[in-house]
């Protein structure tokens, strides 16, 4: 059976036009756009909460916008549920692929649907090999065995696999959109460019493909067009010809913050509290820096440049080599050391890496203070009682009580319980991983005040952060990682949120 | 409604299932010597069940208690077979109980192997060294000291009672100082803290600095011990070991510890709701048996009473979660 392409029929066109979506108080949508059409690579692009995964999720069918029109070929259509989405032919590639490791790749082809089979329900395996090879062929894949267990392959294969999995039924409706969401966040170059010409195919064949990337590159390199999301809103649409790197850059940037953000106040004093050097841990070589006390020192970068996994580096998290100092003594390995000089951490991940969801909040923020909560091996409740009362006033958590479960509690408050934690100690260092990451608009601003309130009082803070405005306002450098390195650290005093993206991209271009 | 039932039907049912003992048998059930004889009915149980209350605390458990209790109880007749004086023969069976309960933890925490799988593999190795040790047999009469049968058949004296002395049967005692150690160690020290935060999130306690692999196997050396100690309150009581003696121990402990759980709040294994699961266990027990009811229909019962209390607290989990 061969594989007829889309062209010939007329192109088939799925356009949005003045989405809106409020989720409580926030407007993640306010006057989004978007057009699909076959035959053409489209890239969406915009900053950590410009509302990309909300339209993507709109497409799906797992969000139903306030307002705004969805239209195919030009008719109304509504997109209630996943199922229609479906039935529009629309498909969506997730990072983490839905796939069962201990089958083999053609019966993960056929996951959705019916396996060739004989009159007695049995499966017909060559018939099966047969139409998963098919399909991967349509692609122009040769290199994957439908016989292969899938969990061998590489993330790469298995998401080509996935791809081709669409192909496998010839009958039914056919799928003409792919939504590809980060596809290349897990893969190598080799497996990114397997992946681009299995794309490139697609294309030739009419189908249309939203393409959602941090990666300007490859952005530039494989779309025909580009749309911009800043705030919710549509910012622009380019052709091939009209897109260029610093572009896309302005449009995804460039709002007024500087009034968010407390202003600093000056450094009481300027010791070296945590010197770095030749720090290696997983891809991370050669790291080196100083964070003096009073001193914010933000790292940037993409994801996947290793900026989280230094801070895990730091607590002991992960095994690292090469020297950290905490106020001039070597800091020992593991995270009970690190708690113990004074180096506290919020992880970026509250609800896996931080909180224990059914315990009385108390006991987590006690957790890693133990040992001067005690005497002899026994819990000293009445300390740990004035400790938290303290410091649920200093970071305004509201809580009904100290026993309270933080699984009772919103994302901002649960965030407030680990700032509470980290300041118990009291810190020498603090190191943030997103401090402000899926909090309500309110909890950041008391988190910037806790912030600024430790800088006053000479602690050295080191955040992590994808929301470039934020490292802005709250740091004095930002450290800059690419692929593992710390390439270079600049003051953060007049940088703008373009300028700092586009550091963050250097790299790439060189 | 539900989240009442959630909270207090475990008790409830309790209190119910007294009062439908106290008025099938008015004369003999709601009696102090009845009472007394229900606690030292359970007392092995609730050594087993507060100890396996330390390792459901960091979300694991063992189910090798129960051949373990009769490995020790064999490991001190065999010594006692050899002139070993008393506490040294029971010195020695604790350090079994400790070494077993290690390996668990070593297996489980160190190496990484599902608690299932791990304390089924020693489940069926300790009961096969007590059938190697004992030679399948039962060693009993002549071979096991007099002081240690009398142990378990005298107490602390209290007083009197109307006419006759009361006393607090040694094997209470035994039970209840056990369950005042282990309370102490989980409620009132941060090593006990720490196993909360443990079981409560694993990787977040391991970012705050608590050393998981480790503690996670020390708390398996509670269960080994635990079960020690109870295979010799058993064999100190029928005054003879047998290779089998432990069997049942096991599920009853886990089952108390399951319905002390829907006792508490969020859910968690706590000390004292463990007790008053092994006393339910132990009240259904004792009222079946004086009624007269077949033992394989008791079972039954007894495994209805744990699935229905099991139920209501899931069920108002759900309706919980769902607000």
């Amino acid at each position: 059976m061969s594989y007829r392409p889309l062209i010939g029929n007329p192109m088939p066109q799925l356009a949005l036009h003045g989405v809106v979506k409020t989720y409580g108080q926030t407007r993640a949508l306010d006057g989004a756009a978007l057009e699909l059409r076959g035959g053409e690579i489209h890239a969406l692009m915009g900053e950590n909460g410009a509302g990309k995964s909300t339209l993507i999720r709109i497409l799906a069918g797992l969000e139903v916008p306030d307002a705004g029109q969805i239209t195919m070929n030009g008719a109304p259509v509504a997109l209630p549920s996943p199922a229609a989405a479906e039935g529009l032919g629309l498909r969506f590639l997730h990072q983490e692929l839905q796939i069962v490791s201990a089958l083999s790749v053609a019966e993960n082809m056929h996951l959705t649907h019916p396996y060739p089979s004989s009159g007695f329900g049995l499966v017909r395996w060559g018939a099966l090999r047969a139409s998963a090879k098919a399909a991967l062929e349509r692609l122009g894949i040769t290199h994957i065995d439908p016989r292969a267990t899938m969990g061998d392959l590489g993330p790469g294969d298995q998401m080509l696999a996935r791809i081709a999995a669409t192909l496998v039924d010839t009958k039914g409706p056919r799928p003409w959109a792919y939504v590809l969401d980060e596809p290349t966040a897990a893969l190598t170059g080799a497996e990114a460019e397997r992946l681009f010409a299995a794309l490139l195919t697609l294309r030739a064949a009419g189908h249309a493909i939203l393409y959602v990337s941090h990666r300007m590159d490859e952005v530039l390199r494989l779309s025909d067009r580009v749309t911009v999301l800043r705030d919710g809103r549509h910012v622009s649409t380019m052709g091939r010809d009209q897109v260029s790197r610093e572009q896309i850059i302005q449009d995804m940037t460039g709002r007024d913050f500087a009034t968010l953000y407390p202003p600093a106040s000056a450094p009481t004093e300027t010791a070296p509290l945590l010197q770095v050097r030749s720090l290696q841990s997983g891809i991370l070589r050669d790291i080196a820096f100083t964070v003096n006390a009073g001193e914010v020192l933000g790292l940037a970068g993409l994801s996947g440049s290793g900026r989280n996994h230094l801070l895990r580096a730091l607590m002991g998290a992960v095994p690292r080599q090469g020297q950290v100092l905490i106020k001039g003594a070597q800091l020992g390995h593991g995270p009970a050391a690190a708690w113990a000089v004074g180096l506290a951490y919020v992880p970026r991940e509250r609800r896996a890496e931080g909180l224990m969801l059914l315990q009385p909040l108390a006991d987590t923020v006690a957790l890693p203070h133990m040992p001067a909560l005690s005497t002899a091996g026994f819990v000293r409740r009445a300390w740990i009682a004035h400790l938290v009362a303290r410091l649920v006033q200093t970071v305004r958590l509201k809580a009904q009580s100290q026993a309270q479960v933080a699984a009772e509690l919103s994302g901002g408050n649960q965030q407030k319980v680990l700032f509470a934690r980290a300041l118990a100690g009291p810190p020498v260092v603090l190191l943030l991983d997103e401090p402000t990451r899926g909090v309500d608009v309110g909890a950041k601003f008391d988190i910037y005040a806790t912030i600024r309130g430790l800088t006053a009082q000479g602690v050295g803070l080191v955040i992590v952060s994808s929301d470039l405005p934020e490292l802005i306002g709250l740091c004095d450098r930002i450290g800059i990682l690419h692929s593992g390195r710390l390439t270079q650290i600049v003051p953060a005093a007049g940088l703008t949120e373009g300028a700092l993206l586009a550091l963050c991209y250097e790299k790439e271009v060189a | 409604m539900v989240r009442f039932l959630r909270h207090y039907g475990t008790l409830m049912g309790m209190a119910a299932i007294i009062v439908v003992f106290w008025v099938l048998l008015p004369d003999t059930f709601m009696t102090a010597r009845n009472w007394l004889n229900i606690t030292q009915q359970v007392s092995m149980l609730t050594v087993v069940a507060v100890a396996m209350t330390v390792v459901m605390v960091v979300g694991d458990f063992d189910l090798s208690v129960g051949s373990m209790a009769s490995l020790a109880g064999i490991v001190a007749a065999v010594l006692f077979t050899l002139g070993f004086s008393v506490p040294a023969a029971l010195a020695v069976a604790l350090g079994v109980g400790l070494v077993g309960g290690l390996v668990n933890g070593v297996l489980v925490s160190v190496i990484g192997i599902l608690p299932f799988v791990a304390t089924l593999a020693t489940l069926t190795m300790y009961s096969g060294a007590a059938f190697i040790l004992s030679g399948g047999k039962t060693i009993f009469g002549r071979d096991i000291p007099q002081a240690f049968g009398d142990f378990a058949k005298s107490g602390l004296p209290l007083g009197s009672l109307g006419d006759k002395p009361f006393v607090l049967p040694w094997l209470t005692v035994l039970a209840l100082a056990l369950t005042a150690v282990i309370f102490v160690v989980l409620e009132l020290s941060t090593y006990g803290r720490r196993l909360y935060a443990i079981g409560g999130n694993a990787e977040a306690a391991r970012l705050a600095g608590v050393r998981v692999t480790f503690l996670r196997l020390t708390a398996y050396g509670f269960t080994g011990v635990g079960a020690a100690v109870a295979g010799l309150m058993y064999a100190a009581r029928v005054a003879s070991a047998n290779p089998t003696q432990g069997e049942g121990l096991m599920l009853n402990a886990i089952a108390a510890v399951f319905l002390g759980m829907t006792l508490t709040r969020h859910g968690q294994p706590r000390v004292l709701a463990s007790v008053l699961g092994v006393l339910v266990l132990g009240i259904m027990d004792n009222g079946l048996t004086q009624l007269q009811v077949d033992s394989y229909v008791r079972e039954v019962l007894v495994g209805l009473i744990i699935l229905l209390a099991v139920s209501i607290s899931a069920l108002g989990r759900k309706a919980i979660g769902r607000r």
